[in-house]
């Protein structure tokens, strides 16, 4: 079916602004970070200049603390992810093939729990976690970060072990495989994909989260959006090209693994949203 | 096909997970309801004052604001969202070129946080130095104030936030659209219906159920909105910008009032227990049926 002209054009036109709605924020911000300080205010923006590292030189000198604060971002992240990715696969295995009235509503429940906004449980968790000296140490920050995934994390690897035919669980018993074994020899490898989701998910959320890094860490266990929050705030005026240096390292990882794994999360979403 | 019936060994599988939900957010969610039927602040000791918290919050006219707010930012954002995302997938799913490279650039503010988004989002609109700024004032259209004029304070971090979250809304909406079986457009084009009729009667009434499944997401976690608000105004001037969320930050964190704060947040959860009814209905009914079904 071949389009009449003006309809090709007027879909070329949406599309052009879709794109530049997406992408012209971050674009602008990681070429500016290139830019010496002079260009970076120059109006229009001038797209060919001649790039510079000058910006990241003077992210070093005046935020050092800045790298160790990504690194924490990264230690975080890292723990999250495997958490949650861990705990739902397992529970994800027991929810598909087992039933009970009580199972069935546990997993109920998990998703009602979901629904409790993050805000609220800092009321109670701020003297508990200090109580436990556990106020600024990743600790906090990965069980929390886990815990608000691994319901979507359930859900969605529930929907990929759903597709796992259970005549293999059944042959890997009848060779004497207990349900740990078949959940490790026939399961994990077979939902790989859905792991994979799941994972991104949580390392995304992990990676950029401001209110619970914003209440629970000071100093040690920093992450770096707070750092970049900082750095906008700053009240002898705000030194963009730094600011722009330090926004694209935070960015530029992240966006990799999202664009790198396109393909899983949008099964991930797909089985997510469908199924649950 | 009917499971197995379920052991200690499958309550030891889903004991994580359980653990993690009761333990950090559902035993202190009970502990936000007690907390908001005392009166508590720093080094004090709670003391039972029934519904005092709930009464004083509902008499403080920054709660309502707040609350205005809230309701004003969720609607349009998450109605805006739906709506870009719709043409979005609708326009993919007729064909794009480059569709990968391209759904890789709509994906892309997904993986953004939001204080890189504020970032470059104020960089835009500064009223001296941002381009969009410069470019509406060059076209004699007013620009956003948003440090001083507190509707376009909130406007800005709304926008912001259709930013961040139409990529999981288009996604939906995209993969919902290419769920739907081509045999149904194929005798609709024998049975003469043009592009914008099959749009019209399949497309549309088709996507209903996965665009009320995004929407009441969406109101959900638009309804949380903190960050984008703390970030830019941080709920100024004069408390004007201020979102529930920063309303009960502020009660616990600025002025220790734990039982305002537990009463505001309590509301909260209501309310979003509220807003996801018909999501849970279907849900419980989903997963309590009857064997063979489910």
């Amino acid at each position: 079916m071949t389009r009449p002209l003006h309809v090709r054009l007027l879909r070329h036109l949406a599309l052009a602004m879709l794109v530049a709605w997406s992408a012209f924020p971050i674009a602008l911000v990681v070429a500016s970070s290139f830019k010496p300080a002079r260009d970076i205010f120059v109006h229009p923006p001038r797209w060919l200049f001649m790039p510079t590292l000058e910006n990241y030189a003077g992210l070093v000198k005046r935020w050092p603390d800045f790298f160790h604060h990504l690194a924490n971002s990264a230690i975080v992240a890292a723990g999250a992810t495997l958490l949650a990715v861990c705990a739902s696969a397992l529970a994800a295995y027991a929810y598909s093939r087992w039933r009970s009235r009580a199972l069935t509503a546990s997993a109920f429940s998990m998703i009602f729990i979901r629904l409790i906004p993050p805000i609220v449980i800092t009321l109670p968790l701020f003297p508990a976690v200090n109580e436990l000296a556990l106020n600024d140490t990743h600790l906090v920050l990965v069980l929390l970060y886990a815990t608000f995934f691994v319901s979507l994390g359930t859900l969605v690897l529930r929907a990929f072990v759903d597709q796992i035919p259970r005549e293999l669980d059944e042959a890997a018993m009848v060779d004497g495989a207990s349900p740990f074994g078949v959940f490790r020899r026939v399961i994990l490898p077979l939902c790989a994909q859905g792991m994979v989701a799941v994972g991104v998910f949580v390392l995304v959320y992990a990676w950029n989260e401001f209110l619970f890094a914003f209440i629970f860490t000071t100093t040690k266990a920093k992450t770096a959006p707070l750092t970049l929050s900082e750095m906008t705030g700053a009240i002898d005026g705000v030194e963009w090209g730094v600011l722009f240096a330090a926004t694209t390292l935070q960015l530029a990882p992240i966006v990799a693994i999202v664009v790198a794994a396109q393909k899983y999360l949008i099964a991930g979403l797909t089985a997510g949203a469908t199924k649950g | 096909m009917s499971g197995w019936r379920a052991g200690p060994a499958q309550w030891a599988m889903v004991a994580p997970v359980q653990a993690l939900l009761v333990g950090v957010i559902f035993l202190p969610s009970l502990y936000v309801f007690w907390l908001s039927l005392n009166k508590s602040s720093f080094g004090v000791d709670p003391t039972f004052v029934g519904l005092a918290n709930y009464a004083e919050i509902l008499s403080d006219p920054y709660f309502w604001r707040a609350f205005r707010n809230t309701v004003v930012v969720v609607l349009v954002v998450v109605h805006l969202e739906l709506l870009l995302a719709l043409g979005a997938a609708l326009l993919f799913a007729g064909g794009v070129p480059a569709r990968r490279t391209m759904i890789a650039i709509m994906l892309a503010p997904y993986a953004i946080s939001e204080v890189a988004a504020v970032v470059m989002w104020r960089f835009m609109m500064d009223p001296q130095i941002g381009m969009v700024s410069r470019a509406l004032a060059a076209l004699g259209l007013p620009t956003l104030e948003w440090a001083v004029e507190p509707a376009h304070g909130l406007l800005l971090a709304g926008l912001l936030s259709v930013w961040l979250h139409l990529p999981f809304t288009f996604l939906i909406l995209y993969s919902a659209r290419l769920a739907l079986p081509g045999d149904l457009y194929e005798a609709a084009r024998i049975d003469g219906a043009s592009a914008w009729q099959q749009c019209l009667r399949i497309t549309l009434p088709l996507l209903v159920p996965a665009m009320l499944v995004a929407m009441l997401f969406r109101y959900v976690f638009a309804f949380r909105l903190f960050s984008e608000i703390w970030l830019i105004t941080q709920g100024g001037p004069a408390r004007q910008t201020e979102v529930m969320a920063v309303y009960l930050y502020l009660e616990a964190f600025r002025y220790n009032e734990f039982g305002l704060a537990a009463a505001t947040g309590w509301l909260m959860v209501v309310a979003s227990l509220l807003l996801a009814i018909p999501y849970l209905r279907q849900m419980y009914k989903r997963m309590f049926a009857p064997e063979g079904q489910a």
